[in-house]
């Protein structure tokens, strides 16, 4: 029993060619040379090799061209397609291949896998850099060119993999195989997915260089998404100035420096003068803004993967003229999640509307192909086509995204994609769409050269039992004994599908089969790089069973019990299943994120108005129009036709402005890795779909600083934005406000208090060091200030010097020391602030802000002979030893001794109510009410430089104003509206519509996928669940960590 | 000349720290003020203060001879207010570990009481008084996996050794609910992930069966050592278990979700002890039981951010007041969860406005005064002696000039224990000191 299964295991290993020879093979070599020396032996044996001529008859052939040829004929000569057509003459040496009832397709192409890539010797630069090898990891900046081996080619790393059989016998024909690993992973290749002997499976080298936004936590180099970004931006610059400078040398080598050879930017260099595309990750509709406004600005031609939320970004890419590469592996619910843990509606709609991608995508006329992602088998990738037809798509164009589609995007469909003749001949025979349920795959001509399983003549007896259902297996290994689950679903005939879920994760069960009362069936996982192949076979009886799986030379015997019967399916198409229509859907999201309303002209009336300028209005009026005020004051007379909304008696105060926010960004608030980071820009990594934007609009916010974290003495750029809720990142951004940056001084920066989290320590390790870094950072800038100044001058003087390399850092650096970047500094302790005052003054800048400054009463004086604004919180103290003397009086105190002061947030939840803690000013220090209300309005709005356009309301300004049902500083007051540049965006009132609908809404979309919730989690604790994030929540505070 | 000043000033604070003593011998009066009694409508009368007890409080209640007297005229006197879980006293500085003894390591500890890791002289008293909070229960941590972290004691935040400052009798048991965990914040991603849902599921189960065995072996250690000829060997840990649930004592259980609430009521209820639930986040979806039972509620701080994205933006504030609608007693403490940002005993001082929070999302504001002073000292067996303004009670007042609901109110003057206690505190003495630079 146990040695022919072994045999199957190996013509499923290594390829349908050694099926005829199956029965040569010594059988002593299955049980003890072992699977290894096996699979070294790539040709044993010798396959035939029949005259290159076919003609496949009396076939459906679907062109793949918009055609479909009834009872037609495909003829194939020397690997090309020689004619397509009905009543076409057979040529006398076609091998005629009976194409009855049958039908021809374009050979599928999977657009983006490593497929065929030798699976044991991956090359180690690809992803073993940056990476811990055991213990601390160590600490790696950007010019040790983490994770960059764009050197490598997918082309070089062909050779013996497994998988790429079964893919071709589900009727795959080629491939577009990459480097996965790193940043710049390296090239991809088109290969064909035929038997690799001759001239090899590469149709074409280079066809796109892969990148990937990889990034770690604290560790090395980049360690967030911005730093991955900045990487790519600078990496990129770097290779046009090294093409620039070789050209130049090139031109007139006499007299200049030679410029050097760079391993990594050769191949990029080529890519971008060759107009290759760069292949870039975007899941998200916020990640397909960010990467198209990458592209546009680095001027990269990009191919987008991933794209799942093309749904909502069909418009963008085709203006962009951006293709994309479309992941089949759709989002789901998550297995073995908390049954109580809510799944937020953004989650559920994006579940819908993801499969919906394709047609939107065609509809706006972007230019895309499926790709497996990953995906195991071509199953589940068949899975992933079908759900896209169940949305809507046609057949016709599913088969173009997996073949003219992908064949376009390379640039081969000139030779690739359809059935014409000319064309190379990558066939599939087949009894429908080969992603169809049920369809048998005949044969797939490959470079015109013909593969056929062999169908193995087994009688299948009638099944003896059913099996359907979940099984509770025991399989005895050398280790001891290993608990396994496995559900089961079996249809009439004896097909068994599932999957068998042990302690390291799922598989999908294929080639099952129940024959009377034997169950068999195959499993296939990749380990350590390579995939394994295990057959089982098991006898049933009744509720129990027993047999064994064997996997190369070993074997295990397995027992189980049956310990749920299948739930009858029928159930599934109920009646009460509802489909909630999908412009329902998008009106519901339009109404979650997104403005309340769009205003045209208006006034509110009735209201206190604190202008915090100047005069407070009772009973007073304020007009709005064009998204700024037009007029205030008491006597205010309200244009004809425009909308009145009567405050009540309400108060109404310019919308708050957080001066120190981490909310909104997406992969990491810190770039943790290096002591200056001058170059990465929170700006790269704005999250428009942070819940907390629309919470703080409830706490009547309207502007926020988004800042980098403080790890590093001289940390990235910051970013504001106001919260239009709804809008994507680049608009959240305030227009014209001048740039700036987070410096951040003492404990946090010298990671005094994060020894615990196996953070890496560097340097700084104190105070002094902070400084130094500071000061050695500038040192360096004025140099790098100095070299293009030099150059310019040369240039100007008539020569054409060697540009100097353009560093990002650097020159975020030199934008400080000419005044055209804000400073704003992390710091507590008082000996602190003055430090970087002085330091400042000594590289001749000013310091914008001192962030967080809880010491800063103790020098109010020099803040305030400085010129530096001060931002601080109300009233937190000793949580850390340079917090132990923060006292509540501060912003009051500051203030007194003429410091322009403001009090933020560090927190999403505090920004919710910052009039509360302004208010506190009040209480501690004595502040008046209105001095109080400016410490979240005015203050930091002058502070940032944009106090021309908000902070207060004066007429002329953006019509951003929170609106509270009482006295502002109260801690009993609501926020009822908050606007922003005039428009509604909360209303208390429809808060509550809006609530309701979505919670409603809700219910019918978990209703949908009712028998997805109701399902028992599996009894196996199984693999680590991937969470679904997709709107995850991250919060970042200075007060824990950097 | 600074250093000196310096020097002074820091021993004045340290002075200052201890300097609440316990009951006062002392009579002591205030006059002409607002009494907000808590049971009761308001007066304008005097409150009369005797041997450290309210001894009378009433519109024309007469001043003692040689009595000291606070003229309180256009001010309000409240009960001191209390803080009803809290780590004041057991960390100075979070940061530094040499400074914190707010958690023991270890699982089982019913034999460690927090009171006896109290800093009398901590900063943090002084700063927290200040804001008008007079007692806390002073509540051990868990350590990661721990699941009873010691007892805790309802202090007073007055007293120059942690004798003075305890409440006889109010030593409470507080258990770390062992719940469902599958949500954890992951630093290497700064993120929150999600574990497998039987997995957690698995594990809470065995640690929930686990404290049932702690429970029954304690009655067990009990029953043998109750008998004449004992052979069992002491067990400290085992005798703290038996004495802290064997009498009228309830227990204090921190629990968040709906589920471990749920199981948490099962457990008080299957063990016989009466339970005062502390946490309570999602407690208002299980607010019937929790009324059905009369179980009373330790809440986390107010201001916190939903849990669920799609939760309402306020639903945190409006918690309170749908529990108290509900008929549920509630209370607030510092150290009961929620909150944002490092947290902590620093913020004790921030309770009253937790509560006031509630109040304009359908906490009323009679409530929300009961849920910082009577109710506390119902749930935790100690309204004989604090919550109120009665005659008999102990004389822990606040003095001062509006509601200490309003961010802005003064806190003109502070009893503890009948006596007059300065409000100076680390905060206020280096702001006036550089203030004077």
């Amino acid at each position: 029993m146990r040695q022919p299964l072994s045999a199957r295991l190996l013509e499923f290993r290594i390829g349908s060619s050694l099926l005829k020879h199956r029965t040569c093979l010594p059988r002593q070599l299955f049980t003890a040379a072992g699977l290894a020396i096996l699979l070294a032996a790539s040709a044993f044996g010798e396959p035939p090799n029949p005259p290159p001529y076919y003609a496949i008859q009396n076939a459906r052939v679907v062109t793949g061209n918009g055609s479909v040829l009834e009872n037609a004929t495909v003829l194939i000569a020397d690997g090309l397609i020689e004619g397509v057509g009905a009543g076409l003459e057979i040529p006398a040496d076609a091998w005629v291949v009976d194409g009855a009832g049958l039908s021809v397709y374009p050979g599928l192409i999977d657009a983006l896998t490593d497929l065929g890539q030798a699976q044991e010797s991956e090359e180690s630069g690809a992803s073993g850099r940056g990476g811990p090898a055991g213990g601390m990891p160590e600490l790696l900046g950007p010019e040790d060119r983490p994770k960059t081996t764009p050197w490598v080619s997918a082309a070089d790393l062909m050779g013996d993999d497994g998988r790429v059989e079964k893919w071709r016998s589900a009727g795959f024909t080629a491939a577009v195989s990459s480097p996965t690993g790193g940043i710049f992973a390296g090239s991809a290749a088109l290969i064909h997915l035929g038997e690799t002997d001759g001239a090899g499976p590469v149709l074409a080298s280079d066809v796109a260089q892969r990148l990937n936004l990889d990034h770690g936590g604290f560790g090395s180099f980049p360690s967030s998404l911005m730093g991955a970004l900045f990487y790519i931006r600078q990496i990129v610059s770097d290779t046009r100035h090294y093409s620039d400078s070789h050209a130049l040398y090139a031109a007139s080598p006499a007299g200049r420096e030679r410029p050097g050879y760079d391993r990594a930017l050769e191949p990029i260099g080529r890519a971008l003068a060759d107009g290759t595309p760069f292949l870039m990750p975007a899941q998200l509709a916020r990640e397909i803004d960010r990467a198209l406004v990458f592209g546009e600005e680095q001027r990269l031609p990009l191919l987008i993967y991933g794209a799942h939320s093309g749904y909502a970004r069909a418009a963008q890419l085709a203006r962009a003229k951006t293709p994309v590469l479309v992941s089949l592996d759709w989002p789901e619910a998550e297995k073995d999640r908390d049954p109580d843990a809510d799944t937020p509606f953004r989650t559920l709609y994006h579940r819908r509307m993801a499969v919906t991608t394709p047609q939107k995508l065609i509809d706006a006329g972007v230019r895309y192909a499926f790709y497996s992602d990953g995906l195991a088998s071509p199953s589940e990738f068949f899975d992933g086509v079908r759900a896209v037809i169940e949305a809507g798509l046609s057949e016709a164009d599913a088969l173009a995204a997996l073949t003219s589609g992908p064949a376009a995007i390379y640039g081969v469909d000139d030779r690739l994609g359809t059935v014409e003749t000319g064309k190379i001949a990558n066939l599939v025979l087949a009894s429908g769409p080969p992603w169809a349920e049920d369809v048998e795959v005949e044969a797939v001509w490959i470079d015109g050269r013909k593969y056929q399983e062999r169908k193995i003549e087994e009688d299948f007896d009638p099944p003896a039992s059913d099996v359907s259902g979940s099984w509770a297996l025991t399989m005895t290994t050398p280790g001891g004994t290993r608990e396994l689950t496995a559900e089961l679903d079996m249809n009439d005939e004896g097909k068994v599908t599932g999957e068998i879920e042990g302690q390291t994760g799922t598989t999908q069960i294929d080639d099952g089969r129940m024959s009377d009362d034997l169950l068999r069936f195959k499993t296939t996982r990749s380990m350590g790089g390579r995939s394994m192949t295990a057959s089982w076979s098991l006898t049933v009886e009744g509720e129990s069973l027993s047999g064994s799986m064997s996997a190369g030379p070993m074997s295990m015997d397995i027992s189980g019990e049956r310990t749920a019967v299948a739930e009858a399916e029928d159930e599934e198409d109920g009646e009460e299943e509802e489909e909630v229509p999908l412009a329902e859907l998008e009106a519901a999201m339009a109404v979650y994120q997104g403005p309340v309303r769009e205003m045209e002209t208006f006034a509110i009336t009735n209201a206190t108005i604190w202008t915090v300028s100047g005069e407070t209005f009772e009973n007073g009026t304020i007009v709005v129009r064009d998204g700024k005020i037009a007029a205030v004051g008491t006597d205010v007379k309200v244009p004809s036709g425009a909308e009145v909304i009567d405050a009540g008696g309400g108060h109404l105060i310019p919308g708050i402005f957080d001066a120190h926010s981490h909310i909104a960004i997406q992969g990491g608030g810190n770039e943790g890795s290096v002591a200056v980071t001058a170059m990465v820009r929170i700006g790269d990594v704005i999250n428009p779909d942070d819940i907390n934007i629309y919470r703080a609009l409830a706490g009547g916010v309207t502007t926020a600083n988004i800042l980098h974290g403080s790890s590093n003495p001289i940390g990235g750029q910051n970013q504001l934005i106001k919260l239009r809720w709804g809008a994507d990142a680049e608009r959240l951004k305030l227009e014209g406000a001048p740039p700036g940056i987070k410096f951040a001084l003492g404990e946090n920066p010298k990671r005094s208090n994060f020894r615990s989290f196996r953070i890496p320590q560097r340097y700084p390790q104190t105070r002094m060091g902070v400084m130094d870094v500071i000061r050695q950072a500038f040192t360096e800038a004025v140099e790098y200030r100095r070299s293009w100044e030099e150059y310019r001058a040369a240039r100007a003087g008539g020569d054409e010097p060697m540009p100097p390399r353009r560093d990002y850092k650097l020159e975020a650096l030199v934008e400080i020391l000419e005044g055209k970047r804000l400073v704003h500094s992390h710091c507590y302790r008082a000996d602190e602030i003055l430090q970087l005052l002085r330091l400042a003054e000594e590289f001749g800048f000013r310091v914008a802000t001192l962030q967080h400054v809880l010491e800063g009463y103790k020098v109010a004086d020099e803040i305030a002979a400085h010129g530096a604004g001060a931002s601080t919180f109300s009233d937190w103290w000793g949580y850390k030893v340079e917090a132990y003397d923060a006292i509540p009086h501060n912003a009051a105190l500051m203030t007194e001794r003429g410091v322009n002061v403001s009090i933020n947030s560090d927190s999403g939840e505090e920004m919710r109510h910052l009039n509360q803690e302004a208010a506190k000013a009040v209480k501690w220090g004595g502040l008046g009410e209105i001095e109080a209300l400016k410490l979240v309005t005015l203050n930091p709005a002058v502070q940032f430089g944009v106090d021309d356009r908000i902070g207060s309301i004066e007429v002329g300004k953006d019509a951003d104003l929170a609106l509270y049902d009482g006295h502002p500083l109260a801690i009993t007051s609501i926020v009822q509206k908050t606007f922003v540049d005039g428009d509604l965006y909360f209303d208390r009132e429809t808060d509550r519509q809006r609530q309701a609908t979505v919670d409603a809404l809700k219910k019918r979309l978990l209703g949908d996928d009712n028998g997805e919730d109701e399902e028992e989690p599996s009894e196996e604790g199984g693999s680590e669940p991937e969470p679904e994030v997709i709107w995850q929540e991250e919060i970042y505070s200075c007060r824990e960590i950097g | 000349m600074r250093s000196t000043k310096q020097c002074l000033f820091l021993s004045v604070i340290l002075v200052l720290a201890a300097a609440a003593p316990a009951l006062s011998a002392e009579s002591l009066a205030i006059v002409g003020g607002t009494v907000h009694p808590i049971v009761g409508e308001p007066f304008v009368g005097t409150v009369v203060i005797e041997d450290g007890l309210i001894a009378a409080a009433a519109a024309d209640a007469e001043v003692p001879a040689g009595a000291a007297t606070i003229d309180a005229t256009g001010l309000h006197v409240y009960p001191g207010l209390m803080d009803a879980l809290s780590q004041v006293g057991l960390v100075e500085v979070n940061a530094v570990p040499a400074t914190d003894d707010q958690a023991e390591m270890g699982t089982y500890n019913p034999h460690l009481t927090a009171a006896t890791a109290v800093h009398p002289a901590s900063e943090v008293i002084p700063v927290t008084r200040a804001n008008g909070i007079t007692h806390v229960l002073v509540t051990p941590e868990a350590d990661d996996d721990g699941i009873i972290p010691g007892r805790a004691t309802l202090i007073h935040l007055g007293g120059w050794t942690i004798e003075e400052m305890a409440e006889p009798d109010t030593s409470t048991l507080v258990i770390d609910w062992p719940g469902v965990v599958t949500r954890r914040f992951d630093f290497r991603t700064f993120s929150i992930v999600e574990s497998p849902f039987k997995e957690a599921e698995e594990k809470a189960q065995k640690a929930q069966n686990e404290l049932r065995d702690w429970f029954d072996a304690a009655r067990h250690y009990a029953r043998a050592h109750a008998g004449e000829r004992v052979r069992a060997e002491r067990d400290l840990k085992l005798e703290a278990l038996a004495g802290a649930i064997d009498g009228d004592r309830p227990i204090v259980v921190v629990a968040q979700s709906k589920r471990d609430i749920e199981d948490a009521v099962a457990f008080a209820e299957e063990q016989g002890v009466g339970l005062v639930l502390a946490g309570g986040r999602d407690a208002w979806e299980v607010k019937e039981l929790l009324a059905e039972k009369s179980i009373p509620l330790i809440l986390g701080m107010t201001q916190s951010l939903p849990r669920n994205e799609d939760d309402p933006y306020d639903r945190p504030y409006g918690v309170p007041g749908e529990l108290v609608a509900a008929g549920l007693k509630i209370a607030f403490g510092s150290g009961a969860g929620g909150g944002f940002g490092p947290g902590g005993p620093h913020n004790s001082r921030l309770v009253p406005w937790e509560a006031a929070t509630a109040v304009p999302y359908g906490l009323a504001e009679e409530d929300a005064l009961r849920a910082l002073t009577l109710w506390p000292a119902e749930m935790l067996g100690a309204a004989d002696r604090l919550g109120s303004i009665e005659p008999g009670k102990i004389a822990n007042l606040v003095v001062t000039d509006r509601s200490p609901l309003e961010i802005t109110f003064r806190l003109e003057y502070l009893i503890i224990g009948g006596r007059e206690v300065p409000t100076t505190n680390r905060h206020r003495t280096l702001y006036e000191t550089y203030r004077a630079r």
